[in-house]
């Protein structure tokens, strides 16, 4: 599918630079100073902090540690008994993208076709939707967002859960390149029993085969499309091959919604024969390739552990998945891949951590790894002097269903623990007794 | 000779008649329990008896199972927690709890040292051992029973039991007005199906309300019959209407009884009213004798409903999904309807849009009696987690928490004289776990039903097995070391 062409001609170097994270930190005018005192603190990079202090100011961590002076004028939080934790990262959503899953007119998720390589997410994100607020409330601050299904969905945006217009929620514009690995359909139904699909295997693998080479062909029209700009080449833009210049430079890195061991392998020869940068996400098989993915420092990103594995998978497969990666050495995060229940992506850790998932890297997962994997750990992930004040403060363990939220900071904002489910609770908490059967 | 034959022909015939009249359930149940058919045979078609859920071949373990699980955390359900207890099982039943119980001689022994014991979960809404939930061609079809089609579902119930779950109340969809008759089940895996179903376990049927019954969320074929009702009003006017004719067929049939027994010798008998499936099983519903599981979103469709039960003179057991539920908590409880709900699913239709987590909280708060449910393999496979969402949204007590999963959906389905708590008499469905039910890390290590052990992690086929097995294959160290 080829968009319409510009007569402008678009500079290549422009479309490079577009992503290229840039904090819109500017925008978040914020004048609060905040200081949270006396609590546990986990920086994630380094040991907790005990009797900890965080200062807070101008969108930034200010200081961090147990002997901080608060400066003067700060609203003071008394965070005695609590605990202090970096905003959690969802490697997968489609928040803002979505509302309410049986209509169509608010859901963005799915374009018609399959090459979408110059859809980008960002703009498309809906800032007030009902949704971020219900997510943020349970300290998931960042998430990256993204529609799905046809072969290149198109590109997935990093943003903050806070925000007046897309543009302020960016962290970062183009965050990777999705692309959905194809598969063969598996023939294996509900009950254990081989359903007979429709049209045969060999029909099925065949259309995969297909697949898989359109993906091979559009990667290398755009490598040529590249190399030709790059000489000189005149002509007019052809946006989707623009769009994915920086994915065959390997500098865009590709986000493969891959399952089976055969679609990770794929991706991986994908990845090899054009240069890319490969994520891995979904990859519910990743542990058959564990020790490959550590040796060749590519990072998976899984869940949603809520999931069943196929009838022939251990029953515990996508919750052990994790802990085995982790302990050979991969890098991972998580996704919840939802948008209404993008809030629950600390219990889906949980989750994995109860079938072996180290504790300490089951909080790395959600906060240090993705901000490594989507490039802004400088500025993202840890509690550390300079980063971004994205906090939440809690009454206990944020992986434990029962813990409560304290405060939630974005950008160093302190964001109201209010949402639809609040407001709708609070108002029907004062409905007055009724206990008569009205007509 | 003749005339032996010609009674033996007669009894024949009149057997076959018998056959023809009593329906194909009540026959069963007839056969297992000749009591009830000496009853029933003088009461065909009217107030038919509920086709009683077939008695069990094998209910309980054989004789002389005894088991103990020691020191043990037992959250019991009804009566607080008990740290370092002991369970002790006998043919099935809990023989004794508590902090300073024996183990008896002979038992075989669990140690449930840093275990916690719960009652086993109890799904009140599940579409599990089922692969047609819907006869959707009619908006009322309360005839059609789930337990005609049941089947087994190693894999799925497995990973329940994987998750604790040791009972299910199966369900039909919810494409209906009136879906059919539910099944409850034990989780009594590599069982014969009827060796699963619930013995004893009051018949119910499923309702369903909104948007689903109202078929708004498919797309519309241009030329495609559209089925009503289309609207909620036309809802009610079908519930209306049919719990009316059920009215009429039962009058129809006490009528034809009158004149049944007062009819003299040498007068002719009379008719009888046509049977009507349908209207049977409605008539067990105005009659209190089947259990109401209504499927249902919004607060006016739930008052809807209370309203046409209550014209009727019947109760709804259960409103399900109910997750408008807190907008009319006070309705809900004076009907003395439980409530069977998720805990946070929300906004994949309209109708879900206004669903809040704290739903549960604030039933509960007003006096409802609300349990958690699945409507999902996947998701009963962790209840547990779903369960602590009352405590994090609205702060519900811990063993009110519990008893969601629990007693509560036990009392729905009017089996808590049997399941949902951790009480001498009850039966020994347990599910042990390596932690707190509700901490982050915990996971279910066994789940037994009736005393017998279902599911075992020690023994499951785990991914570290299956990583171990791989190894093995790959490095046949053994092999070659015992080959020199």
């Amino acid at each position: 599918m080829r968009p319409a062409r510009f007569l402008d001609r678009v500079p290549l170097a422009a479309v490079a630079l577009a992503f290229v994270a840039a904090p819109a930190a500017a925008q978040q005018n914020t004048a609060a100073t905040y200081v949270i005192r006396n609590a546990t603190v986990f920086p994630v990079v380094g040991a907790r902090i005990q009797n900890g202090t965080i200062v807070v100011r101008d969108g930034r961590i200010a200081a961090v540690g147990a002997n901080v002076d608060a400066p003067a004028g700060a609203t003071v939080i008394d965070a005695q008994g609590l605990f202090v934790y970096p905003g959690f990262i969802d490697s997968g959503t489609q928040l803002g993208l979505t509302e309410i899953g049986s209509v169509p007119g608010a859901d963005d998720t799915r374009e018609v076709g399959d090459i979408h390589a110059q859809n980008v997410s960002l703009t498309a994100v809906n800032p007030h939707s009902e949704l971020i607020p219900v997510t943020r409330v349970n300290g998931v601050t960042t998430v990256i967002t993204s529609a799905g299904g046809g072969l290149v969905s198109g590109q997935a945006s990093l943003i903050d859960l806070a925000g007046w217009t897309p543009a302020e929620m960016g962290v970062k514009r183009q965050a990777a390149m999705v692309i959905n690995y194809p598969a063969v359909p598996s023939g294996v139904g509900r009950f254990g029993f081989e359903f007979r699909p429709q049209r045969a295997e060999a029909d099925l693998t065949r259309e995969r085969d297909r697949r898989v080479r359109e993906i091979y062909e559009v990667l290398h029209s755009a490598r040529a499309y590249g190399d030709a700009r790059e000489r000189g080449a005149t002509g007019p833009a052809d946006h989707l091959n623009a769009a994915l210049v920086p994915v065959v430079r390997g500098e865009l890195p590709v986000l493969f919604d891959v399952e089976s061991a055969d679609q990770i392998r794929g991706a991986l020869a994908l990845s090899d024969t054009f240069g890319l940068k490969p994520i891995l996400r979904g990859a519910r098989e990743a542990w058959l390739l564990a020790d490959t993915l550590a040796a060749r420092d590519i990072p998976v990103i899984v869940g949603p552990t809520t999931a069943q594995p196929g009838a022939s998978d251990p029953y515990d497969m996508i919750y052990a998945n994790p802990g085995v990666l982790a302990r050979a050495g991969v890098r991972i995060a998580f996704q919840t891949s939802d948008a209404s229940n993008a809030r629950n992506l600390p219990y889906n850790v949980a989750l994995a951590m109860a079938y072996g998932l180290d504790p300490d890297e089951a909080l790395r997962s959600i906060t240090i790894n993705p901000a490594r994997i989507w490039g802004v750990d400088d500025q993202y992930g840890s509690i550390e002097v300079g980063k971004v004040a994205n906090l939440v403060v809690t009454d206990g363990d944020p992986l434990d269903v029962r813990t409560k939220i304290r405060h939630v900071f974005i950008r160093g904002d302190a964001i109201p623990l209010t949402d639809r489910h609040t407001r709708l609770y609070e108002q029907f908490r004062g409905r007055p007794r009724s206990p008569t059967i009205p007509n | 000779m003749i005339m032996t034959d010609f009674r033996r022909g007669a009894a024949q015939a009149l057997l076959g008649i018998a056959a023809m009249l009593t329906h194909p359930a009540t026959a069963f149940a007839q056969q297992a329990n000749p009591a009830a058919a000496a009853e029933n045979a003088a009461a065909v078609g009217v107030a038919a008896p509920a086709d009683t859920i077939p008695v069990l071949r094998a209910p309980v373990p054989p004789a002389g199972t005894l088991v103990a699980i020691t020191n043990a955390t037992i959250m019991t359900a009804t009566n607080g927690t008990i740290e370092r207890g002991t369970i002790v099982i006998r043919n099935g039943r809990i023989a004794a709890v508590g902090a300073n119980v024996g183990v008896p001689a002979g038992a075989r022994v669990i140690d449930g040292t840093g275990r916690w014991v719960i009652p086993g979960i109890i799904d009140a809404h599940s579409h599990s051992m089922s692969e047609a939930i819907n006869e959707g061609t009619e908006s009322i079809t309360a005839q059609v029973r789930i337990q005609d089609i049941l089947r087994q579902d190693p894999i799925g119930v497995y990973r329940q039991l994987a998750g604790g779950v040791t009972t299910l109340n199966i369900l039909h969809g919810s494409a209906n007005t009136i879906g059919g008759h539910n099944a409850v089940v034990k989780l009594r895996w590599g069982l014969p199906v009827d060796s699963m179903l619930f013995a004893g376990a009051p018949p119910g049927i499923k309702f369903a309300l909104g948007e689903n019954v109202r078929q708004t969320n498919r797309p519309f074929t241009p030329g495609q019959q559209q089925r009503y009702p289309r609207t909620r009003q036309g809802v009610e006017a079908l519930l209306r209407d049919v719990f009316t004719r059920a009215q009429e067929y039962r009058a129809d049939w006490q009528l034809y009884e009158q004149q049944r027994r007062g009819a003299r010798r040498g007068q002719a008998a009379p008719i009888p009213p046509k049977r009507d499936l349908q209207l049977e099983t409605l008539v067990e519903v105005l009659e209190g004798r089947r259990l109401v599981h209504a499927h249902s979103y919004r607060a006016d469709e739930i008052l809807m409903l209370l309203n046409v039960a209550r014209d009727f003179g019947f109760r709804i057991a259960s409103f399900q999904h109910v997750l408008e539920g807190y907008k009319v908590a006070d309705e809900l409880a004076a009907a003395g309807s439980g409530a069977s709900t998720f805990a946070d699913n929300w906004a994949f239709k309209i109708e879900a849009f206004d669903a809040i987590p704290h739903n549960m909280a604030l039933m509960y708060e007003r006096g409802v009696r609300v349990s958690i449910n699945s409507d999902s393999d996947e998701r009963a496979r962790r209840l547990y987690q779903e369960a602590a969402k009352a405590i994090k949204y609205g702060g519900v007590p811990e063993e009110e928490a519990l008893r969601m999963i629990t007693l509560h959906a036990a009392w729905q389905l009017g089996i808590d004289d049997r399941v949902g708590s951790i009480e001498v008499g009850k039966d020994a469905d347990l599910a042990i776990f390596n932690g707190h039910p509700f901490a982050p890390a915990s996971r279910v290590e066994m789940t037994l039903i009736d005393g017998r052990v279902f599911f075992d992690r020690s023994t499951a086929p785990t991914l570290e097995d299956r990583m171990q097995r791989m190894r093995e294959r790959t490095i046949p160290v053994a092999a070659t070391e015992s080959a020199r």
